[in-house]
């Protein structure tokens, strides 16, 4: 059954989530490509190119937004519902059956929040790549030459930080949500408060681990 | 030998000038009535060690339940079935009652999931619920909700039952049914459960067929009752 539930979870977080992670990084990447190629093409410079769409987008802004989109969906989702549980006397209840509310609510959230995370970003990355082609084919700049610039700015070290970079926002979405939620009461009026508060505090967190993964790296 | 449940000087209220105490021996099935204001809501609670009483303490099969590590009080409640007070009886919304009746056999009882079907299945026809065992809480009856979280509640065969306010808005033939199924039918030496119910009344009906009742008149104060 908690495999059930952080199968839904997945569901939710990650397949539902691909239409707006695919526009989102499409547009940012073609955007971003398009000017770069203009402006460093004028200097002899289009190789930066590359640069640009491992650093700022798969290093960078990729787990960044794919990580703000999963806190904004999911993350009040999960605060929401968890908060409902609590007020409806559902929490209290599974304790009382001798099930452990972290297990059955918490760990299948916190799982597909992780999967998810994981799923988008793969899915941004690959979209941002292909965005980028297509607007450096748009600016002049050959297909293959693109992927030679990207391949070759690319490292084993940007992927790894990429894949810290999900397993650190994932469990953020997961557990920052599921916190706030079983926090609530008995009030129905502290549901709202604690998703505006657990979508806050995500996002807080987010950025600050971003920073901490670029001081540290 | 040991009570199934037992309450010692436990303060109902803050400023409660009675402790409450109370043992419930095996086999019996015990009513207690009360106000809210009389403490009645929390005595549920305290059996189970999901409160603790600022002085006294609630022993269930001589264990104190709050008092126990979290992973074994959580063991030790599979052995106590509980119908939490509420409309919806703690059932969880987006399952269906099936599954519902199913969550503490998958969580509790080891068994494979073929048995647990076929318990389940048991249950739903000896609780009146296979028509509407698709469906989820909010789309039962209250009638339906309340036989689905005793089924739930008895579905590891526990030996001690706690019930706040189980009959409620219910007739008092389908409380008749319920208190039955409750018990779990009856043995050489009297009900195979021993059961505890809370409530603010209870219909006449089942108070004639209880071992003893009592009445919560301040918190604290427990006065016996004719059954």
């Amino acid at each position: 059954m908690a495999f059930r539930i952080a199968l839904n979870q997945v569901r939710f977080t990650a397949l539902h989530a691909v239409g707006l992670v695919t526009l989102l990084s499409g547009i940012l990447s073609f955007l971003l490509i398009s000017q770069a190629t203009r402006e460093l093409g004028r200097f002899g410079a289009t190789d930066f190119i590359g640069t640009l769409i491992v650093v700022a987008i798969v290093r960078e802004l990729g787990p960044l937004l794919t990580a703000l989109i999963v806190a904004g969906r999911s993350g009040t989702a999960i605060a929401a519902e968890l908060a409902t549980n609590q007020v409806l006397g559902e929490v209290r209840a599974l304790e009382a059956m001798g099930i452990d509310p972290k297990q059955y609510l918490v760990l299948p959230r916190f799982v597909g929040s992780l999967v998810g995370i994981f799923v988008l970003l793969v899915v941004f990355d690959v979209v941002a790549v292909m965005a980028g082609f297509a607007a450096a084919r748009f600016n002049g700049v050959s297909g293959a030459r693109y992927f030679d610039i990207v391949l070759a700015s690319l490292r084993a070290k940007d992927v790894w930080l990429t894949v810290f970079k999900a397993i650190a926002f994932g469990a953020i979405v997961g557990i920052v949500p599921s916190y706030f939620g079983l926090s609530v009461r008995r009030a129905p009026t502290e549901i709202p408060i604690a998703a505006s508060r657990a979508v806050v505090t995500a996002i807080v967190g987010i950025f600050l681990c971003s920073a901490l993964f670029v001081a540290l790296g | 030998m040991t009570a199934p449940l037992c309450f010692e000087n436990i303060p109902l209220a803050r400023h409660a000038t009675h402790p409450f105490s109370l043992t419930v021996e095996e086999r019996h099935t015990v009513v207690v009535l009360g106000d809210e204001d009389a403490g009645i809501g929390a005595l549920g609670g305290y059996a189970l060690g999901l409160e603790r009483p600022l002085t006294g303490r609630a022993l269930v099969f001589g264990t104190e339940v709050a008092g126990l590590p979290e992973p074994a009080r959580l063991a030790f409640r599979r052995r106590v079935g509980y119908l939490p007070a509420g409309d919806g009886g703690g059932l969880l919304q987006n399952l269906s009652l099936r599954d519902n009746i199913a969550l503490p056999l998958r969580f509790g009882s080891g068994a494979s999931s073929h048995d647990i079907e076929g318990r389940v299945n048991v249950m739903l026809a000896a609780s009146r619920l296979r028509e509407a065992a698709g469906v989820r809480p909010a789309q039962a009856n209250e009638e339906e909700r309340r036989r689905a979280a005793l089924a739930r509640a008895v579905a590891l065969d526990p030996s001690l039952l706690i019930l706040e306010q189980p009959f409620d808005g219910l007739t008092s033939r389908v409380a008749s049914e319920l208190l039955e199924y409750a018990r779990g039918g009856e043995s050489a030496e009297g009900a195979r459960r021993t059961i505890f119910i809370t409530g603010q009344e209870v219909p006449p009906v089942i108070l004639r067929r209880v071992d003893r009742v009592y009445r919560l008149t301040r918190p604290g104060v427990l006065e016996p009752q004719p059954v």
